[in-house]
């Protein structure tokens, strides 16, 4: 079976009600599959010390981050990109952020020392904190934590981000580690935040030609996204061999996302994730860590999880959503509420240039294999 | 932003009297292509990778033995900028004079050098590229106050901007493009096209059919 881990103490982490990175994006999700009756049976962690986020985080960041939770002023905190409009500082929130730490490094424990293959965390992919820099909604970053402690047991790891924002967060701490490899697919950083990841970012000492990035064109559809995401991945994967895969599972990629501007349905979503338990299974003897991500529209974030969840429990991906749900959230959702768990079959965009954009990722992909190989063998 | 700033401080000497060969090996080793040159404490002239090549290439009807003095091939007098220059006057000599560095000079010592790389590292502090943050592109009426109203509402947001590029746009219209640290530019775009501006980037998403 399957683990799914999850603790109510995951929706302390909120930066405000007009924030768009909202614990209800979750509750909403273990709602629906309550309602499809498929309820999630979580297992709750422990939240992080804060020995484990010094793992990977300067001692004087997290000072930073306790002195602002415990409602101290912090002068400098905007020098570490706390207490801005996008990381602003709230009570509490060291622990909030502990908490979906420990939630993403409990599954890394399942899969070294459980056995577990299959894992999904309900929370966390916190992928743009950097060690000493909250930045993008993030304060922690527990990606980077749960992978040192994946390759401190034994096990080499390919991270891999499918968030529409670039994972750079997890890249620059990884950027010398020749133990984990970072798969980044995200809207090129010439139109959206954080503005890296393009495919000159191979990685530096040991780690050259393990650090990959593929940067997509915006309004990328996902006939296009699959075409690069089938070039790329395998051939890394076959190449690096990791032990388990690391999955950054960010739903913005979604057309409906006010975020960003890739144009990716429910469908691709599901496509995605039946390719990412294929290669677990062809590469890494099956062991795979999901976190969530990003993923702004409430219309489309929860269910694009709630088909990850059938997914990796090997369930069927169909039905309308039962009513009661759809009542239940109808005012949340401003009245357009979805009938159905995938979009409105199939839909399609009217994008001019279309054939420009797949043209163009495509060359993107080529342009980085040939940047990659060199240091592969 | 002033040549101080991006400018490498101490640069890299040598005397009148070294041979090609040496400057050639001294270039190799510190994995550099411009040398000033100095005789006392005064820079007389500057040496490039590209001189040392001509200068001894067997393509040469009659090249320089290796044992020459730099001073038979260097530039001279050199160019030269004051540290207090702005990074773009120094831009603008060297692409003018079609050269690949200026050295900096100050009460005629040699303090420093800058080269084309440094310029675009410039750039890249300039354009906000070095720091995690989206891009916002704006086509502004090109008369008084436009980018002054622009940057009120960003402030009001309390929105860090890391940099603001303005460039002509046609006959009556600026293009402003601007790097902002938040993620959250669609729904600021989405504002900015309510308070009337010509938002270029991001575009209005495409709707599903």
């Amino acid at each position: 079976m399957p683990s799914v881990i999850f603790h109510p103490a995951y929706s302390r982490y909120s930066f405000g009600d007009a924030h768009p990175f909202s614990p209800v994006r979750v509750e909403m999700m273990l709602d629906l599959l309550e309602a499809l009756d498929q309820p999630a049976r979580v297992m709750a962690p422990e939240p992080a010390t804060r020995q484990d986020l010094l793992r990977v985080h300067s001692e004087y960041y997290v000072r930073r981050v306790e002195a602002l939770s415990a409602g101290e002023e912090v002068p400098d905190c905007q020098d570490y990109g706390l207490g801005t409009p996008d990381t602003p500082a709230f009570r509490g929130m060291d622990e909030a952020a502990r908490w979906l730490v420990g939630g993403t490094l409990h599954g890394a424990r399942l899969i070294c020392e459980g056995g577990e293959k299959r894992v999904l965390q309900l929370g966390g992919g916190l992928h743009h904190a950097r060690r000493n820099y909250a930045s993008g909604f993030c304060v922690y970053n527990d990606l980077a934590i749960a992978i040192d402690y994946l390759t401190r047991h034994g096990l080499w790891v390919a991270y891999l981000d499918i968030d529409v924002h670039h994972g750079d967060g997890v890249q620059q701490i990884l950027y010398e580690d020749k133990r984990v490899m970072t798969i980044s697919l995200h809207e090129s950083g010439q139109f959206l935040f954080p503005g890296t990841g393009s495919v000159h970012e191979l990685g530096s000492g040991l780690g050259r030609g393990l650090k990959l990035n593929l940067p997509l064109e915006p309004f990328t559809e996902g006939e296009s996204y699959l075409e690069v995401f089938d070039q790329v991945v395998p051939a890394a994967l076959r190449q690096f061999r990791p032990g388990v895969l690391v999955v950054q599972a960010g739903a913005d990629a979604h057309f409906d996302d006010p975020l960003a501007d890739l144009m990716l349905t429910t469908y691709d979503y599901e496509a995605i994730f039946r390719r990412i338990l294929e290669w677990a299974d062809l590469f890494t003897a099956g062991r795979v860590l999901f976190t969530l991500g990003g993923g702004y529209a409430l219309r489309a974030a929860p269910r694009v999880w709630t088909i990850l969840h059938l997914l990796i429990h090997d369930l069927r991906v169909v039905g309308d959503l039962p009513e009661p749900w759809r009542r239940k959230w109808k005012a949340t959702l401003e009245d357009r509420v979805p009938a159905a768990l995938h979009d409105p079959t199939p839909s399609r965009f009217d994008i001019p240039n279309r054939e420009e954009i797949a043209h163009r990722n495509r060359q993107t992909a080529q342009r980085l294999l040939e940047g990659a190989r060199p240091y592969w063998f | 932003m002033l040549v101080r700033d991006i400018m490498s401080s101490p640069a890299v000497a040598i005397p009148v009297a070294t041979t090609l060969e040496d400057a050639y090996r001294l270039m190799r080793e510190k994995g550099i292509r411009h040398l000033p040159v100095i005789e006392g404490q005064d820079l007389v002239g500057v040496i490039t990778d590209r001189d040392l090549r001509l200068a001894t290439s067997s393509l040469v009807p009659s090249p320089f033995p290796p044992g020459s003095p730099v001073s038979t091939v260097m530039s001279r007098p050199p160019l030269t900028a004051d540290a207090a220059d702005p990074v773009e006057d120094a831009a603008r000599t060297m692409r003018e004079k079609k050269i690949g560095c200026l050295p900096i000079v100050e009460d005629g010592r040699l303090i420093g050098i800058i080269t084309g790389l440094d310029l675009l590292d410039a750039l890249m502090r300039m354009t906000g590229a070095d720091k995690p943050s989206g891009r916002l592109e704006v086509r502004l009426p090109d008369h008084p106050g436009e980018l002054a109203r622009l940057t009120v509402t960003l402030s009001q947001r309390g929105l860090n901007v890391h940099s603001i590029l303005t460039y002509p746009d046609g006959p009556n219209s600026v293009r402003t493009v601007l790097r902002i640290g938040s993620m959250e530019i669609r729904a600021l775009a989405h504002d900015l096209r309510r308070d009337r501006f010509e938002v270029v980037w991001p575009p209005e998403k495409p709707c599903p059919r």
